[in-house]
C-alpha cells in the first residue's frame, strides 16, 4: 500500500499551495522561512482533550518520546531539539496556559523498545498528549513489518488507556537514504496505522522533502562545520510546524 | 493450470506475465513512485514478487522436467546448477554496482541528522566482511533480495524435481507443512548484520515456488490434462474480484481520504508481511492466477498484439531484464531526487526505463536468434524452451 497521493508528490503539494493562494504557515519565531503548505500540517483527526485543557487554561503536559532526532544530539542536545522549540512556540501561542514539554528521546530504539519504556517513564507524569516519533530504527534494523505494526498498535492502545491523546511523527527525509535503507514499507505502515486508529500523524518526512524540493534547505551539500547549525535550524522549524499542527488539532 | 502443452510449444502467457511482473518490479522499486498506483498491488494483496516467483517455479519444472525425461536426472541437475550459477553471478554483479552507488550516497547521508540513527558508518567500515557476506548471500541490501531467494529455491530444486516425477503430490504437501510450521513457529533465516533476517523468507516463499513447480511439472506431460475444475475457477474469480474491490478501495482511500477503505481494520494487518508471504497474500495471488488462466486462454488474441509481444520478449529474457530493471530503478530514483520536475518527469523516467528494458530484451532476442541461425540457411529453427 502507499501513502496519500497528494503528499507522495512534493510537486503536487506545491501546486496545491499555489491553488490555495500560495498560503503558507508562517511561524513567528524561526529566523528563516520554513513554512509549508497548509495541507501538510492541517490534518484530521483533532485532539479534543487537549483543546479543552487549553481552552480552560489548565496546565498541559506533553511528552515526546522518540529516537536520535528527538534527542537533538545532531544540534548539540535537547536545548536545540524540536521538542524544546515546540514548547517555546506553544507557550508563545498560549501565554496563559502552563505548558510543559518532556523530552524522552533516546537514540537507536525500536518501536518495541519505546513501548517497553512507557510504563516507567510516561504514565507516571500523566501527559495529556504523547507525541511519538518512531520508525527509523525499525527500518534500519529491518524489523518484521508486522512486528513493527503490532508494537505501534499496542503502544497507541496503551497510551489511550492511560488517558493520553496520541500524535505520531514519521521519519526524517533524505534523498540518499532510500538506496541504503528500505524506508517505504515502514513509512507506509506508520501512515496506515495512524489512519486505521484515528491518530494524528505529523508528516515530518513530507515536510522535510518539501523544504528540500523547494530549495529552502539543502540536506545534501553541507560542509562538516555547518552541520550542527543546519540541524539546529531544521529542528527549530520542525518544532514551529509541530506547534502549528498541535494548535490546529487542538482547536 | 495450463492445458496440455504441445511438444516444443511455448505458453506465451508465462512469458507475458513474467515480463509484466518485471516491469511492475521496476516501477515499484522506485520509492514513492506515482505509477506504482497502477501495478498489481493496487488490486491485490500480493505484488509482482509473487508473480515472478510462481512463474519461476512453474517454468523451472517445465524446462528441467522435460530435460529430466529426455536426458536423465544427472543432466537435469547439472542444468539447474548452471542456472543457479548464472543467477549467482548476476546477483554479485548487481551487488558490486549497488555498492558503488551506495558508497557515493553514504557520503551525502553523513549529515548529522541521519548518521546517528542510520549507523551507516558500519556499512563501509568493514568492507571485507560485507563483501564476504555478500558472496555468501548473507548480506542483502534493499532491493537486492529477490535473486538470493530465487538462487536458494533453485539450488534446492533437484530433489523436488525428482520427487515430482515419482510422487507428484508429495512435494507440495511437504512444502505446505514447512510453510505452516514456518508461520506458526516464526522460523527465519538470519543475515548480516546479525539482527537482520532475509527480506524474503525462503522457508515461507518455497511454498509458492513448489506450487508453481507442481503445476508446471503437470504441464510437461502432454497427455496429462490438468485443468482447473469449473467450480474452482469460479471460486477463484469470486475471491480475486472481492480482493480487487477491497484492495482498490484502500488505494482510493489513500488518494482521496473520504473514500472508505473496506475491511481495512480487519484485513490490512494480515496483508503486510511480505517477508513471510502471509496466507492472505498467497490466497490473493492464487485466486488471481487461477482467474487469469481461466479468462486468458493460451490462444487469446491479445497475446499477438505488438505491445504484448514487447512484454513477452522481456519475460523470455527474464534474468537480464530483471537485473537491468533493478539498476534502472536505482538510477530512476536518483534522477527523480536530483532533478525533480513534477509528475511529467516521473512518468518520463518510468517510460524511459520500460523502453530500455524492452529494448534490451529485443537485443537479446535478436542476438539469440542470429547466433543460432546457420549462415545463409533459411527455414524455421526448432524452438527450444528456455527457462
Amino acid at each position: 500500500m502507499m501513502r496519500r497521493v497528494l503528499l507522495l508528490l512534493p510537486g503536487l503539494a506545491f501546486v496545491a499551495s499555489l491553488a490555495s493562494g500560495g498560503e503558507r504557515e508562517h511561524g513567528a519565531a524561526p529566523g528563516r522561512d520554513c513554512g509549508v503548505p497548509r495541507e501538510l500540517v492541517e490534518d484530521e483527526p483533532r485532539l479534543p482533550g487537549l483543546a479543552e485543557r487549553l481552552h480552560a487554561k489548565q496546565p498541559v503536559v506533553i511528552t515526546v518520546i522518540g529516537g536520535g532526532s528527538t534527542t537533538g544530539a545532531a544540534a548539540g542536545g535537547p536545548a536545540n531539539a524540536y521538542p524544546h522549540w515546540l514548547e517555546a512556540a506553544l507557550r508563545r501561542r498560549h501565554p496563559q496556559a502552563q505548558i510543559t514539554v518532556i523530552n524522552l528521546g533516546i537514540a537507536r530504539q525500536t518501536t518495541e523498545d519505546m513501548v517497553q519504556r512507557f510504563a516507567a517513564e510516561i504514565y507516571p507524569s500523566r501527559p495529556n498528549l504523547v507525541i511519538w516519533e518512531t520508525g527509523t530504527v525499525d527500518a534500519v534494523r529491518g524489523t518484521d513489518i508486522d512486528d513493527f505494526t503490532a508494537a505501534l498498535e499496542s503502544g497507541i492502545a496503551a497510551l489511550r488507556e492511560h488517558n493520553s491523546e496520541v500524535m505520531l511523527v514519521d521519519m526524517q527525509y533524505n534523498s540518499g537514504t532510500a538506496s541504503v535503507i528500505n524506508f517505504e514499507p515502514y513509512l507506509d505502515a506508520l501512515h496506515q496505522v495512524a489512519d486505521l486508529h484515528d491518530v494524528y500523524l505529523f508528516r515530518r518526512f513530507d515536510i522535510m522533502r518539501y523544504w528540500s524540493a523547494e530549495g529552502m534547505f539543502d540536506f545534501v551539500d553541507v560542509s562538516k562545520e555547518n552541520r550542527a547549525a543546519l540541524a539546529a535550524e531544521v529542528y527549530e522549524c520542525l518544532g514551529e510546524n509541530l506547534a502549528e499542527a498541535v494548535d490546529f488539532a487542538a482547536q | 493450470m495450463a492445458g496440455p502443452v504441445p511438444e516444443g510449444g511455448r505458453d506465451v502467457r508465462l512469458d507475458f506475465f513474467r515480463g509484466l511482473s518485471l516491469i511492475f518490479i521496476f516501477i515499484d522499486h522506485i520509492p514513492e513512485n506515482f505509477l506504482s498506483y497502477f501495478t498489481v498491488r493496487s488490486i491485490a494483496f500480493n505484488d509482482a514478487a509473487e508473480i515472478f516467483i510462481f512463474i519461476s517455479g512453474y517454468t523451472a519444472a517445465l524446462v528441467y522436467g522435460r530435460s529430466l525425461r529426455q536426458s536423465g536426472a544427472l543432466l537435469a541437475t547439472a542444468q539447474i546448477y548452471r542456472r543457479v550459477w548464472q543467477l549467482y553471478v548476476a546477483h554479485i554483479f548487481l551487488f558490486v554496482i549497488f555498492t558503488a552507488e551506495v558508497s557515493y550516497t553514504l557520503i551525502a547521508i553523513q549529515s548529522p541528522m541521519y548518521a546517528e540513527e542510520l549507523g551507516v558508518g558500519d556499512f563501509l567500515q568493514a568492507p571485507h566482511i560485507a563483501i564476504i557476506r555478500a558472496l555468501l548471500l548473507d548480506f542483502q541490501p534493499p532491493f537486492l533480495d529477490i535473486l538470493p531467494l530465487y538462487i536458494v529455491l533453485l539450488g534446492c530444486f533437484p530433489p523436488v524435481l525428482l520427487a515430482l516425477e515419482k510422487y507428484p503430490l508429495v512435494p507440495v504437501c511437504v512444502s505446505a507443512a514447512l510453510y505452516a510450521l514456518t508461520l506458526a513457529r516464526g522460523w527465519a533465516l538470519h543475515t548480516y548484520p546479525a539482527d537482520h533476517t532475509w527480506f524474503f523468507n525462503p522457508l515461507a516463499w518455497q511454498f509458492l515456488f513448489v506450487i508453481g513447480a507442481s503445476l508446471g511439472y503437470a504441464a510437461v506431460d502432454e497427455h496429462h490434462v490438468s485443468r482447473v475444475p469449473t467450480w474452482l475457477s469460479r471460486l477463484a474469480a469470486v475471491i480475486a474480484a472481492g480482493v480487487a474491490v477491497i484492495s482498490l478501495s484502500w488505494t482510493l482511500h489513500w488518494v482521496f481520504d473520504p473514500f472508505p477503505p473496506l475491511l481495512a481494520k480487519q484485513l490490512w494487518n494480515h496483508t503486510i508481511d511480505k517477508t513471510n508471504l502471509t496466507p492472505l497474500r498467497l490466497i490473493s495471488f492464487l485466486a488471481l492466477a487461477a482467474s487469469v488462466v481461466h479468462f486468458v486462454k493460451r490462444d487469446n488474441a491479445f497475446l499477438e498484439w505488438r505491445a504484448t509481444r514487447a512484454i513477452v520478449v522481456c519475460g523470455k529474457h527474464s534474468l537480464y531484464v530483471f537485473c537491468l530493471g533493478i539498476l534502472l530503478s536505482v538510477l530512476g530514483h536518483f534522477i527523480l531526487t536530483e532533478f525533480y520536475g513534477g509528475i511529467g518527469t516521473e512518468i518520463a523516467v518510468n517510460l524511459a526505463g520500460i523502453a530500455l528494458m524492452i529494448g534490451a530484451a529485443a537485443l537479446f532476442e535478436w542476438f539469440k536468434a542470429a547466433s543460432r541461425r546457420p549462415r545463409h540457411a533459411a527455414g524455421p529453427v526448432p524452438a527450444t524452451p528456455s527457462e
